[in-house]
């Protein structure tokens, strides 16, 4: 053949990959790099910034115990936000989804005089409805998920006004209130002095979260969904089962969260579960620029809403309005993608970029 | 079309150059795309490029576009007199917005409207628009959305656009396989209108893989073979068996030898009346352990018959068994179960996860035997497996972990294919299995479709590559209009005839 004396055949690999660990000796580097993990070198930023500032109360266990406690239940919103993310799903209902749950709860006990021990199974099931009918609308009804959900989020906040008029709904049982404020007491002397259960309920969803999709096929199946549908189909993957059975699993978690949310404040509040949106798809694209490379996973996700939460906990000690929250919230998630656009040099691709539905960089094709 | 006489037109005196390219060089990762290719286009003069995929042909044009940067030579855009040329480009898809109108998407609006602001001029637009199409032929209905006229007309509204630009003389049009969607009438059309603008003055590049076409049209035409120019001749002095043999390298009546067959074993896949895509009636039957090719232009149904049979694109037959067993619903979940594999053309959209690891994306297909009692995936044997397929297929670098986009377009393909060979399928489907990959990768490749094919898989390869196919495969079927027009093997399959046929003149090109 002609071309084989013409053509001078790149010898393969010869090119050390860009982004890639070069050597085994690097790996400690990468792994503590800034990239890999910014969000623990910010925390501690902000850390060491506020116990110089404002150090009596800052420091104080008290301080800390209380974030652990209420964040706990916006990590469960993100937990939320983060499954349907991963298959390619965005779910713009999340606050919705919770709201309507701490509504429900409520309801239930009152209205219909419903045990607490069923009415908390029974706003879960509910939840996972509406995930399984946003699912449909997606999937089968070929619905952009930025749209089905964020019309779904509409349709829950009327829903949400009609059952609680408006109104706060009081006088929930005793035992449900244990639900949210009981825990492990750390002292005798103080009983308030406790890590309290939504804590571990967090940690445990967490954790179950992080071993399907990290450790089975599905979750690689998941992840190859929401990196390329068409040839995660082609490989065997049903992308809409998938994706339909994630926003359930995040309908039944952001219920979770609507149901400890309402016992912790022992009120059916309508007011409250709307507010979790940004904080929580903040922490999931947060999330992704850590640990993983560009990947949205569960750990990431975690530190992420305590990285904000402390940032936000800090500046209203040092005396700021509460529209700070919603203020650090925004710059954060621009931050955060903006992060993942600096990123976009390693060959690994941010999970934002692809899930955001602007501003795709085209892939540079060969003929 | 008749090919005996091709309506040709005498070359003009060639008028002054318009374009000139020397000496362009084009790398992409582990090929060269173009190797010093120069031409000149004149004043008056239309100039066709041909060659198969991957020939250089739609790179020279992405260069000329601005889509590229060369790596080496110089493109010229001004004549003797020094006045600089005008490029316009007309793209396949020829960029024309299907809701809109044919005033609208002229962009006459432009020229009525004071400001941004200002009402539309309705009739000075609408004459303006006709007086612009009736260059080309008979004017018709520019008030209706584009995607109701006929694609020919689409066509004369894109080079009217373009050629409403033209604010000084020199200009240049180039055509990106203008007729991919035409029908023979409608190619009479676009061509007269393209005739009538090299009478005024314009050059004509004229990008085209229809050999019959190129003939009738052009004045000169320029074959590219493997990114090198291979010929630079009047269109009367070449004639059909010329233009092939120029654009497959196989020297006219020269016997091609085509490769011993295979042992053939029982029938692996059968199918009758298979219709879906651009498939209309294919009858086809691989039995296990052989090659076998399919042939075809673009738009023939090669493209679409893998995906038709594994699945993937929703097709139906009268009978469709696989090992023996009717296979009714197909889908791609269920085809990987019962054995099939599926290597799509397209590596980055279909066939792979580019942002997964090699080792997440060989093992996507099949996770079951790598699954534990518990449902956790079994990662130490999951290594293991991806360690022995990198080995086996020659994955450079041997790295699992390493992000599948990372890799160089040979190893991607490797690793494509590791992932479908890995559970010893019984029908392989190869669309384009060797698309960008570089000479060392390919002959790997080919390896692996020979050891498939000897433990006893039916090995399905459709290509563009005319040589891929004389090469790999026992016999090689040839579809065109949706059917398979023709069946070659043993002596008969020769590169040149497979061209021929795809092509659809057989007959006049008898050796």
């Amino acid at each position: 053949m002609k071309t084989t004396e013409a053509i001078p055949t790149i010898a393969e690999g010869r090119k050390p990959a860009a982004g890639g660990p070069a050597a085994t000796g690097s790996r400690w580097s990468t792994l503590l790099g800034f990239r890999n993990i910014s969000a623990i070198y910010i925390f501690v930023l902000l850390f060491a910034i506020f116990a110089i500032v404002t150090p009596r109360t800052f420091l104080t266990p008290g301080t800390w115990l209380v974030l652990l406690d209420a964040q706990s239940i916006t990590v469960l919103a993100a937990i939320a936000v983060l499954i349907p993310l991963v298959t390619g799903v965005f779910n713009l209902a999340i606050g919705a989804e919770v709201g309507f749950a701490v509504i429900l709860v409520a309801v239930l006990q009152t209205k219909l005089q419903l045990p607490y021990e069923i009415a908390i199974p029974l706003a879960m099931a509910v939840g996972g409805l509406i995930g399984l009918i946003s699912g449909l609308i997606i999937t089968k009804g070929k619905i952009d998920s930025f749209i089905a959900t964020l019309g779904m989020s509409s349709i829950l906040l009327a829903g949400l006004s009609f059952l609680s008029e408006n109104r706060q709904i009081i006088g929930l049982q005793e035992g449900f209130r244990q639900f949210a404020t009981g825990g492990l007491p750390l002292s005798l002397d103080n009983p308030n002095f406790k890590i309290t259960n939504p804590v571990f309920i967090m940690l445990f969803v967490a954790f179950v979260v992080w071993y399907v999709l990290e450790r089975t096929p599905v979750g690689r199946r998941m992840y190859a969904a929401g990196y390329n549908a068409d040839g995660a189909r082609l490989s065997g993957v049903n992308v809409s089962r998938l994706q339909v059975a994630s926003l359930m699993a995040g309908g039944v978690i952001a219920a979770l969260a609507g149901v400890l949310l309402a016992s912790r404040i022992n009120a059916g509040d309508p007011t409250v579960g709307p507010g979790l949106l940004l904080p929580a798809l903040t922490a999931v694209f947060l999330g992704s620029t850590q640990f993983k490379g560009g990947r949205f996973n569960i750990w990431g996700t975690v530190i992420s809403v305590y990285v904000l939460a402390v940032g936000i906990k800090g500046l209203q000690l040092l005396g700021a309005q509460n529209w700070v929250s919603d203020l650090f919230n925004g710059v954060a998630l621009l931050a955060a993608v903006g992060l993942s656009r600096w990123e976009g040099s390693s060959q690994r691709g941010s999970a934002i970029r692809r899930a955001l539905p602007f501003g795709k960089k085209k892939e540079p094709s060969a003929r | 079309m008749t090919i005996e006489s091709p309506p040709r037109r005498e070359a003009t005196s060639p008028g002054s150059p318009l374009v000139t390219i020397e000496g362009i060089v084009k790398d992409f990762p582990g090929n060269r795309a173009l190797d010093d290719v120069s031409l000149s286009v004149h004043s008056g003069e239309v100039v066709a490029v041909v060659g198969h995929n991957g020939s250089g042909k739609s790179t020279l044009v992405k260069i000329l576009a601005g889509v590229y940067t060369s790596d080496g030579g110089t493109v010229e855009l001004s004549g003797d007199d020094g006045q600089q040329t005008g490029l316009h480009i007309i793209h396949q898809d020829l960029g024309l917005a299907s809701e809109l109108n044919g005033i609208e998407n002229l962009g006459i609006v432009k020229y009525h409207g004071a400001s941004a602001f200002a009402p539309f001029k309705r009739k000075q637009e609408r004459e303006h628009a006709i007086e612009l199409i009736s260059r080309f032929g008979d004017p018709f209905d520019v008030e209706v959305p584009i995607g109701t006229l006929a694609p020919a007309q689409r066509s004369i509204i894109a080079i009217a656009r373009a050629l409403d630009g033209w604010e000084h003389p020199r200009n240049v049009l180039i055509l990106d396989e203008p007729t991919e969607a035409l029908h023979a009438s409608e190619v009479r059309v676009l061509f007269d209108a393209v005739k009538k603008l090299a009478a005024e003055g314009a050059g004509v590049i004229f990008i085209s893989h229809r050999l019959d076409e190129v003939l009738e049209i052009a004045d000169r035409v320029i074959i590219l073979r493997d990114g090198r120019k291979v010929a630079d001749e009047l269109s009367s002095t070449l004639d059909h068996d010329k233009l092939v043999s120029y654009v497959t390298g196989v020297p006219i009546g020269v016997a091609e030898v085509g490769s011993s067959r295979r042992p053939r074993g029982e029938v692996a896949l059968q199918v009758e009346g298979l219709v879906g895509g651009a498939l209309d009636g294919i009858d086809l039957t691989l039995y296990a352990g052989e090659v076998v090719g399919v042939a075809g232009v673009l738009g023939s149904g090669r493209e679409a018959l893998p995906a038709c049979l594994f699945g993937a694109t929703p097709a139906t037959a009268t009978a469709f068994t696989l090992d023996g067993k009717r296979y009714e619903n197909r889908a791609p979940r269920e085809s990987i179960r019962r054995g099939m594999a599926f290597v799509p053309g397209d590596r980055a959209k279909f066939g792979s996860v580019r942002p997964l690891t090699a080792r997440e994306n060989v093992t996507l297909p099949e996770l079951k035997s790598l699954t534990t009692r518990f449902g956790a995936l079994n990662l130490t044997e999951e290594r293991a497996v991806t360690a022995d397929l990198i080995d086996r297929y020659g994955v450079k670098p041997p790295r699992a972990e390493q992000v599948f986009s990372q890799f160089s377009g040979g190893n991607q393909q490797k690793l494509v294919f590791a992932k479908w060979l890995r559970n010893r399928p019984t029908v392989i489907l190869l669309e384009e299995p060797t698309q960008g990959v570089d000479i060392g990768a390919k002959q790997a490749l080919y390896d692996a479709i020979d050891e498939a094919a000897s433990t006893g898989a039916a090995v399905l390869v459709c290509s563009s590559e005319a040589k891929e196919l004389v090469r790999v495969c026992d016999r090689v079927l040839v579809l065109r209009n949706g059917r398979i027009s023709a069946e070659f093997s043993g002596d008969q399959l020769t590169e040149t005839r497979l061209v021929m046929e795809g092509y659809g003149f057989a007959n006049e090109g008898e050796l």
